[in-house]
């Protein structure tokens, strides 16, 4: 058993949670928003296949992680099919520009 | 047989949701008079009540959860289950009823009845989940269907803005409980619930925090827990009136029962869960009260005081987890059914009065408290459910607010604890807190005289307020008799401390 890749991919996880997680913080643009949370789920589905992996059960983790691609896509196109209508109507994508319901 | 009920109530709103679209859509590519989305989808949800009624006799009639497995996945009835299925049912066929006359106007009806449909079956299979992750693809698909409804009218910029707002803040939740889901999946190798119960006690303290705080927040964030909730007033505000009512009254209850579900799950590790949710409860109630004293629009003001009740309900939940009591369970679950009785109420009071002043005349401009003016003079019976509404919202006595919150405090009281007795206060003060809101509403309707735009507003229609008739009736029959809801709401509770005995 090779424990290097546990290791590599448990960094990943890491990485790709902060990463997501920072993007989210500091994008102004609808899109960007979109790719974030893209990334953070990417992070949780490889951490879904690890948790399959550390508990003996891979298989399991992998379906998990397909389940999620299915529904996490469904979120992605819902969001940027909102970002098109916001862009329509707002004629921006920046979010601090989406004030009508801010008082 | 029992076993057959459930799979229709599950299986049965996800296969008629499609067709229900295609059908509506043919009808309009037609060019029929009426849209065929709209029958089909009061035809499919009265079907529905069918396996409902099945299954729930056959839970109760033995109180052993019926399980249902299919593949690796176990779906399971029990008494939460049917509470939150019967409430989601009985509210989510009136607002179908409702949405004829007042969707009638608008283009993309049968995408609103096939997503309606859909929502509900994902809040009625959330229920019945037995597998933690299978819990958490139900929420996405309640989660999906209720961003693609909030902005429905998709033609106004403040519906898109609440509803990316709406989704940014629940997909990062989703997350999280993913998050929670990998540590307790690591950690055990489970995804059912009842094995993680089982095994949560030899599995190492530190994870299984950490998962079940991921829990709270993640599922906090669709329960409008106080920090997580400013999606909430402006979803429920820009959502067509049906669908306020449908998140308000059952959307952010469901997120509650999946909160129970998977703290429960974890009792063994810790029993601190309920004293939290006793702290999100006190924090809930004094802002969301604060919040909606300084509301102009009735729909925001209505969207503030559900963080008060689910501050409430947090307040009953709470309790039960700390102390296993089982009195104060069955005080929270009345108090979910009697709030989705009177939140949905209101909204569709609401919706009803934006309908006759605003909507038949095209415009979408939101209700605010001063268009209330009068309005009994010209609409008295919509009046008179709206002040049902608030008044029960509020905690009059002969209403079934008072009985729910009653019970709760009771329940409270019972526990003989200084602090939590003088939690229990600090509830009643909130509850005479939210009356300074309420009251002024009824004050309006009655004893001013008409606005400008009430007088100019359209006639009433039956259709719109027969839903309203029936629920004001259940929320002023409710008050004088609650032990009617005591079949339902016992055995809930009874399943709540089964989850959490050990």
């Amino acid at each position: 058993m090779n424990t290097g890749i546990p290791a590599i991919v448990f960094i990943a996880v890491l990485g790709l949670l902060g990463a997501g997680l920072y993007a989210l913080l500091i994008s102004r643009h609808l899109i960007k928003v979109v790719v974030a949370l893209q990334i953070l789920v990417k992070g949780a589905m490889l951490g879904l296949v690890l948790a399959g992996r550390a508990s003996g059960q891979i298989e399991t983790g992998q379906a998990l992680a397909l389940t999620v691609i299915v529904a996490d896509t469904i979120v992605a196109v819902v969001g940027l099919a909102l970002a098109v209508q916001i862009r329509r109507h707002f004629n921006t994508l920046d979010i601090t520009k989406l004030t009508t319901l801010r008082r | 047989m029992p076993a057959s009920a459930l799979t229709w109530l599950i299986a049965l709103p996800l296969a008629v949701s499609p067709l229900v679209y295609l059908l509506g859509r043919l009808s309009v590519l037609k060019g029929a008079l009426v849209n065929s989305a709209r029958w089909l989808a009061l035809l499919f949800l009265l079907a529905c009540g069918v396996p409902l009624f099945q299954a729930g006799q056959a839970y109760l009639a033995t109180l052993q959860p019926i399980d249902w497995t299919v593949g690796m996945v176990t779906m399971r009835l029990d008494g939460i289950s049917l509470l939150l299925a019967a409430t989601v049912w009985v509210v989510g066929t009136l607002v179908v009823f409702y949405s004829w006359r007042y969707m009638e106007h608008e283009t993309g009806e049968e995408k609103y009845y096939a997503l309606l449909i859909i929502m509900m079956g994902s809040m009625i299979g959330l229920g019945c989940a037995r597998d933690i992750f299978n819990m958490w693809v139900w929420y996405e698909a309640m989660a999906i269907s209720s961003f693609m409804l909030v902005c429905f009218y998709r033609q106004q910029p403040s519906a898109l803005e609440a509803g990316f707002k709406y989704l940014v803040q629940s997909a990062v939740g989703s997350v999280l409980i993913l998050l929670g889901i990998i540590l307790v999946f690591a950690e055990t190798g489970a995804t059912d619930l009842v094995l993680i119960a089982e095994m949560a006690k030899f599995a190492s303290p530190v994870p299984m925090l950490a998962a079940g705080a991921l829990f709270i927040i993640g599922f906090g964030v669709k329960a409008a827990l106080v920090p997580l909730h400013t999606w909430l007033p402006d979803a429920h505000s820009q959502a067509p009136s049906g669908i306020s009512a449908m998140l308000s009254g059952v959307v952010i209850e469901t997120a509650l029962v999946a909160i129970l579900r998977t703290t429960g799950m974890l009792s063994s590790i810790s029993m601190t869960w309920g004293v939290l949710l006793l702290g999100f409860g006190a924090v809930n109630m004094l802002l969301g009260n604060l919040m909606a004293l300084r509301q102009t629009q009735v729909k925001r003001l209505l969207a503030f005081s559900s963080l008060a009740h689910v501050g409430y309900m947090l307040i009953g939940f709470g309790v039960a987890l700390a102390f296993q009591q089982a009195s104060s369970a069955a005080g929270g679950f009345f108090h979910l059914i009697t709030h989705a009785l009177m939140k949905s109420l209101a909204f569709l009071c609401a919706g009803a009065l934006m309908y006759y002043l605003y909507q038949a005349r095209g415009s979408h401009r939101p209700l605010m408290v001063d268009d209330l003016a009068g309005v009994s003079k010209r609409y008295p019976l919509v009046a008179l459910a709206f002040s049902i509404a608030v008044l029960g919202l509020g905690g009059l006595p002969p209403l079934a607010g008072f009985m729910s919150k009653w019970q709760i405090f009771v329940g409270g009281a019972q526990t003989q604890n200084p602090w939590v007795i003088l939690l229990v206060v600090f509830a009643g003060l909130n509850s005479v807190l939210s009356l300074g809101y309420y009251a002024p509403l009824v004050n309006r309707m009655y004893r001013l005289k008409p606005a400008q735009v009430v007088e100019s507003g359209v006639k009433p229609s039956w259709q719109l307020e027969l839903p309203l008739v029936i629920m004001a009736a259940a929320v002023v029959v409710l008050g004088f008799m609650p032990h009617l809801m005591s079949w339902l709401t016992g055995p809930a509770a009874a399943s709540l401390l089964a989850s959490i005995a050990r």
